[in-house]
């Protein structure tokens, strides 16, 4: 006897005794017990000592019984050394000694052990004694004992000790009155035991039931206390094994697509007919409500629904058409439509509409792009028009959660799936299946965006990374945004990005007559100037100046490429991004202090990694100085600037960031140097009327980066523009 | 949960067979079984006596109560609730074990009769009042099992 259950999620699986089980009942009726109630109560009362003298003897004799079983299955070797003995309690807490009656007991176990250990005429008299017995089940034919030396000793172990939990629930069983026990325990055990050993399976449990029987002979009720929880374990363990469950439509090779049907809910499927009574209709109609609008709809919705009830009522049209118009009704607008964004707007309705979250940033895409051009009908049209919604719901299902218990779930959306399926889902405002995309956006540095260095924001200590960085493949590029100044325009410049290229002229004294702007920003002394401040990130301290190679670069003995390599190698660059630094961001830092771009992806930074591991510091700045961009895009004299950036650190710079400290009237925020200050106080309502346009992106600034070293077109310098020179110290911070 | 449940699961969670132990307090159990079916009889026949002459002591004892009120409503609800205690109280004496009271009658009876703005201490005088007059129905011997489930309930209201 069990309850009536109806769903096993919400009441899990007790197993009953008898006195459970009719106490149940009565209580859920809200009653005193009927006179067949107290019948079986009593029947349970006055069998008890029978009950108790079965249990007790099996108990006993359990090992017996077991070896008997496993005879039966088994040969060539002694199968009852596999049994696990049980483990020593004697210390545990709550362990109560056995009281001392029982004595006797062990000698006696003992003996009884022999024939399945040692003694082999004893065993085989006794074998020959089974072997004629008639009221024994035969053996099937075809049947073939399995070998216990070929069996293996882990398989072993398992198979007795699920012999000896078989027989101690049948005890259990035959205690508590009542086979739910065993019910639940055995029922779908076929699905977990290997397929083949079933037949056996089930002979040994009859084997251990005409044993229990061997010691009740001629007891007609002790006998059938027995044969009841045997005849049920073995039904039981004879049902067939449930089918997995793939999910219809795709193939059932993909990963993670089938269901155990054990893992099954079962939960009501709502189909419209027309032939179904008025209160089942009306059932129909609200699982309707329930699934498009997560809420049951009552009049005070408004009448426009009414109609439409009343109409689907009478057959007019189909359960798909129905859904459609509650998504085309106004209350679905005022519910899901207006109050989100369309991001998660469309994650609901696909919830509504097709039972499942969002299983790909393609498919979110095509919703977002059908939403944003033709708005919220024609988005549920193709919702409900969909071949997935056809062969799912049909023209008559009313959809349904296709969540846990109910479908083999795609691992790849879990959590935000989840999420979306719990009643809160329509209060949360944002998107959770387009942000959980947002870190496999190809715009990140490639080991985590906390790796790129700071950009220009004061104030801000740590990077904000949204979302979780993930691992590109190792061809994976990010998008990168070239800043080559477009002095013809000044449109579609990256703020703060250098506006000017700097050159060592070979010959400034020739060029005199040009003015004096000409000779401050070409001459040696205001390259070196911004030498320090493109490779260092700033004006060197006194005692941090490269003097010799100044005076060498002066003279000319060296080039400007030189000059940065010394540069690169001195001290406190070395302390600056080196020393200081994990080894990845190091790479970034100098990487973009001498290349002028950040670095692409994988490929590059293994590369980078292993120069550093072998060669140390100055081998990597050797590495880049020398490489064939750097001498593409600076060649010998002309000083290294930042060519591109990422996307990340254009919005950073760009003004509607809140963390932008470039404001529009004043331009420019630049480190000192009297030049600087003089350019910009002649300059400022120029300057201010080209950055007042810099917010706008060029998109054809907006380089794929598909080959790194494809050569940049070197900017021209023209010393007309100088007052756009201002912006190379900034770019470099 | 009855006393065979009880045993059968500490059984199972240790992965055993019955000890000899367990075995001799379910002996005891079937042993008295006719007893327990007897009280149980006895308690289902003269449930609508023992409540009101529960109330009538009650009434004596704590004349300003909400039962006593003269609210016919809120006599009868509290008069339904005693005699459904009486009736737990006889599945409890069925199953052996005091489970069945507690899963369905005391866990969190005091908060719910609070919320109700029941007067909890009469309340306790009135289950007093009921056991005094179950107990006094039974032979001495079939009261001794009565009573610790009347006190059970007294406990949990208290």
């Amino acid at each position: 006897m069990t309850m009536a259950h109806t769903n096993s999620s919400i009441h899990p699986q007790q197993y009953h005794s008898l006195s459970t089980a009719v106490l149940t009942q009565a209580e859920q009726q809200d009653r005193w017990l009927t006179g067949s109630e107290l019948k079986a109560f009593s029947d349970f009362f006055s069998s008890g000592s029978k009950r108790l003298a079965v249990v007790e003897k099996l108990g006993q004799q359990s090992q017996v019984i077991i070896s008997a079983a496993a005879d039966r299955i088994f040969y060539n070797g002694s199968a009852m050394a596999y049994l696990p003995s049980p483990p020593n309690r004697e210390n545990l807490p709550g362990y109560t000694l056995p009281p001392r009656q029982s004595a006797a007991r062990p000698k006696e176990r003992l003996k009884l052990q022999i024939p399945s250990y040692g003694n082999p005429l004893r065993g085989l008299l006794e074998t020959l004694k089974n072997q004629f017995s008639s009221d024994r089940e035969p053996l099937p034919s075809g049947f073939r004992p399995i070998n216990i030396q070929r069996y293996g000793k882990a398989r072993m172990q398992r198979s007795m000790r699920d012999l000896d939990w078989f027989l101690r629930y049948i005890i259990y069983a035959i205690a508590a009155g009542d086979c739910s026990i065993i019910t639940i325990n055995v029922r779908g055990l076929r699905g977990v035991i290997p397929e083949d050993v079933t037949e056996a399976t089930v002979l040994s449990i009859q084997e251990m039931r005409w044993r229990a029987l061997q010691y009740f002979k001629g007891d007609a009720e002790a006998i059938q206390l027995i044969c009841e929880p045997f005849d049920v374990m073995i039904a039981q363990y004879r049902v067939e094994k449930p089918p997995m469950q793939p999910r219809p439509g795709v193939s059932s090779e993909q990963q993670g697509l089938q269901l155990p049907e054990s893992y099954r809910l079962t939960q009501p499927r709502f189909v419209m007919q027309s032939l179904l009574a008025e209160t089942e209709k009306q059932a129909v109609i609200r699982a309707a409500y329930r699934q498009v609008f997560e809420r049951d709809i009552t009049q005070e919705y408004g009448l426009a629904l009414t109609d439409l009830e009343s109409r689907y009522r009478s057959s007019e049209f189909s359960t798909q058409e129905f859904v459609r118009q509650l998504g085309h009704s106004r209350l679905y607008r005022d519910l899901f439509y207006e109050p989100f964004s369309i991001s998660r707007m469309i994650e609901l309705a696909v919830r509504h509409f097709l039972g499942r979250g969002i299983y790909s940033l393609s498919e979110f895409q095509t919703y977002f792009e059908r939403v944003s051009e033709e708005g919220l009908k024609s988005f549920v049209n193709m919702l409900v028009d969909s071949a997935e919604y056809a062969e799912y719901f049909g023209e008559a299902t009313v959809p349904y959660l296709r969540g846990l218990g109910q479908e083999a779930q795609q691992c790849r959306n879990w959590s935000a799936q989840l999420n979306l399926f719990k009643p809160k889902a329509s209060t949360q405002k944002h998107p959770e299946f387009v942000t959980q995309f947002s870190s496999q956006q190809p715009n990140q540095h490639v080991y985590g965006a906390g790796n790129d260095c700071l950009e220009i924001q004061f104030g801000a200590i740590f990077p904000s990374q949204g979302g979780v960085a993930t691992q590109p493949t190792a061809d994976h590029r990010r998008i990168l945004i070239g800043c080559q100044p477009d002095q013809a325009s000044g449109w579609g410049k990256v703020p703060g990005a250098p506006s000017e290229v700097i050159r060592l002229s070979a010959r400034p004294q020739k060029m005199e007559q040009g003015g004096s702007i000409d000779l401050r920003h070409h001459s040696a002394e205001a390259v070196i100037q911004a030498a320090y401040r493109q490779i260092l990130g700033r004006e060197p301290f006194s005692g941090q100046r490269l003097t010799p190679a100044e005076a060498k670069l002066k003279s000319g003995e060296i080039t400007l490429r030189e000059f940065v390599r010394r540069l690169a190698k001195s001290q406190p660059f070395r302390e600056l991004y080196w020393d200081s630094l994990y080894i990845t961001k190091a790479i970034e830092y100098i990487h973009r202090r001498l290349i002028g771009r950040p670095t692409y992806g994988r490929a590059e930074m293994g590369r980078y990694y292993d120069i550093c591991a072998k060669q140390g510091f100055y081998g990597l700045i050797d590495a880049l100085v020398d490489s064939a961009e750097y001498l593409e895009a600076f060649d010998e004299n002309t000083l290294p600037y930042e060519r591109y950036i990422t996307p990340r650190g254009y919005d950073l710079r760009s003004r509607h960031h809140p963390n932008c400290s470039i404001s529009p009237v004043s331009g420019v925020r630049v480190a000192d140097g009297t030049w600087v200050q003089e350019a910009m106080q002649r300059n400022r309502a120029q300057t201010a009327r080209i950055n007042g346009h810099s917010i706008k992106p060029d998109l054809s600034n907006l380089t794929e980066s598909l080959t790194p070293e494809s050569p940049t077109p070197e900017p021209q310098s023209e010393p007309e523009h100088d007052e756009q020179a201002l912006a190379v110290g900034a770019a470099s911070y | 949960m009855s006393l065979v449940t009880e045993l059968i699961l500490s059984a199972d969670s240790e992965a055993r067979y019955p000890a000899p132990k367990e075995i001799r307090i379910f002996q005891d159990f079937v042993r008295t079984g006719d007893q327990r079916i007897r009280i149980a009889g006895i308690l289902a026949e003269n449930e609508q006596r023992i409540v009101d002459n529960a109330s009538a002591k009650f009434w004596e004892r704590c004349p300003v109560t909400p039962s006593n009120s003269g609210n016919p409503r809120k006599t009868a609800s509290c008069q339904r609730d005693q005699g459904w205690y009486v009736r737990l109280v006889a599945y409890s004496i069925l199953a052996g074990s005091e489970k069945p009271l507690a899963e369905i009658g005391t866990v969190g009876i005091k908060e719910m009769y609070n919320s109700l703005e029941i007067p909890l201490r009469n309340l306790v005088e009135a289950m007093r009042c009921v056991k005094d007059e179950a107990v006094s129905l039974l032979s001495p011997e079939d009261a001794v099992e009565v009573a610790p489930y009347f006190d059970y309930i007294i406990r949990a209201l208290s």
